[in-house]
């Protein structure tokens, strides 16, 4: 993949100022060409294919988990998975329960993983959505995971701190996930930063908190989850519980 | 054996159901990777992808894709994972296909990503290979399967023809016999 060298502060203006001024259709255009993945689906990079049909492409991953990494890629460019109309959204999950099947079937593996990544902090690290299918086999190692189990109540909390949101969402038409603000100032201001986020360099760890302009009133929330001091590796449960915990008080 | 999900459903297991309709549920799970953790699941028991309808796979997945952003939204949660275990290899370890939305905090301590493998070119053109022709194969068998069903089902309505036409032919017969 090919980084972005980072750009100084008056340079990034710059550049904002100039996407500022670019109609949503430019933006477009713009978010295809920075694309490396529209490019491989336009056949400007090359790749290999192992599926293709009108809504979509899946390509070998040539920085694979292991052998047979498929990367499943819708051909039009949506950075997130909210914004996949549902009816493509479902078509691609018809078509990884193909692959799926393939790759069992082909590399005679016990397991599949179908994996999305939606944020940096997820782990995405390109700005086209994709689906992940990783062939797994026992005692590969390749995601270890554990299960944790949780308090009661802390279920009945993230119920009641996520319900409501939910159903409301899921009332809403079929056409796509958006959230709650207006739907046409969104877009343009995630069209501008997806341009700005791919202009500078795409390193999850060292993309600090300035780039970040909460467009959701989440701000109270935010502040207390970046206050408590994480520790990376081994966490202590009890702990993680009780600063979840916090969250919803 | 039981299954933990088809108890969720039943009503039988603690967990805090968010939401059912007639063929989903969305839950919250005792037994996760990291709180907040919600699941997706059909209420039809099956244990893996390539048994599920592709229309209840993409009811889930849409339901999920609204999970993913009511958790983003509510929960704080800096991005979203989905992730399915399928099989054991993948590291299942409940019998009922089910859809994970993970939350995601930066340094939250969850080690999703894996390190990058390095594959010799001759290795990447013969996996390339192996897969391709799978796919050919099992396309081309769904599409005899498919003829198959087409011709039967032409045969069905010749034959259902065939009836109709007897039918009148019989009444006119007996028709015909008055003096």
């Amino acid at each position: 993949m090919v980084d972005a060298p980072q750009l100084t502060e008056e340079q990034r203006k710059a550049y904002e100022e100039k996407i500022k001024n670019m109609s949503p259709e430019e933006l477009r255009q713009l978010q295809k060409q920075q694309c490396i993945f529209c490019q491989i689906i336009s056949g400007k990079i090359p790749s290999k294919k192992i599926f293709e049909d009108q809504h979509c492409l899946a390509v070998l991953d040539i920085n694979p988990a292991t052998r047979g990494h498929l990367l499943l890629l819708p051909k039009e460019h949506y950075s997130i998975m909210p914004q996949v109309p549902s009816e493509e959204l479902s078509h691609l999950f018809s078509i990884s329960k193909l692959l799926s099947r393939v790759q069992l079937r082909a590399l005679r593996v016990s397991g599949t993983n179908i994996f999305i990544a939606n944020g940096p902090a997820a782990g995405q690290r390109a700005q086209h959505f994709m689906i992940h299918l990783i062939p797994r086999k026992e005692g590969d190692n390749l995601l270890p995971l554990k299960d944790k189990l949780i308090d009661p109540a802390l279920m009945d909390k993230v119920k009641d701190a996520v319900q409501d949101r939910l159903l409301q969402l899921l009332g809403k038409s079929n056409s796509g996930m958006k959230p709650k603000q207006d739907s046409a100032e969104e877009t343009e201001e995630e069209i501008i930063k997806d341009a700005v986020w791919k202009e500078q360099l795409i390193e999850p760890k060292e993309e600090p908190t300035k780039t970040k302009k909460p467009a959701k009133p989440r701000a109270k929330k935010k502040k207390e989850s970046e206050e408590e001091p994480t520790e990376t590796e081994n966490r202590d449960p009890s702990a993680t519980l009780d600063e979840i915990a916090e969250l919803f008080k | 054996m039981t299954c933990e999900l088809c108890d969720i459903i039943s009503g039988e297991s603690k967990a805090a159901v968010l939401f059912e309709d007639d063929t989903t549920v969305i839950a919250v799970r005792d037994n996760v990777l990291t709180p907040g953790q919600i699941s997706v699941f059909p209420k039809e028991h099956a244990p893996i992808l390539e048994m599920i309808s592709d229309d209840v796979l993409g009811h889930c997945a849409n339901l999920a894709n609204g999970v993913s952003v009511a958790v983003f939204e509510t929960l704080g949660a800096k991005g979203t994972n989905l992730l399915v275990r399928n099989g054991l290899g993948a590291g299942q370890n409940i019998p009922h296909f089910s859809i994970e939305v993970i939350p995601r905090q930066e340094n939250d301590g969850l080690n999703l990503q894996w390190e990058p493998k390095q594959i010799l070119e001759d290795e990447m053109d013969r996996t390339f290979v192996l897969l391709k022709d799978e796919l050919v194969s099992l396309q081309q068998q769904k599409s005899k399967v498919e003829e198959k069903v087409v011709e039967k089902k032409e045969t069905e309505s010749t034959e259902e023809k065939i009836k109709d036409n007897e039918k009148p032919n019989y009444l006119l017969k007996s028709v015909r016999r008055i003096p």
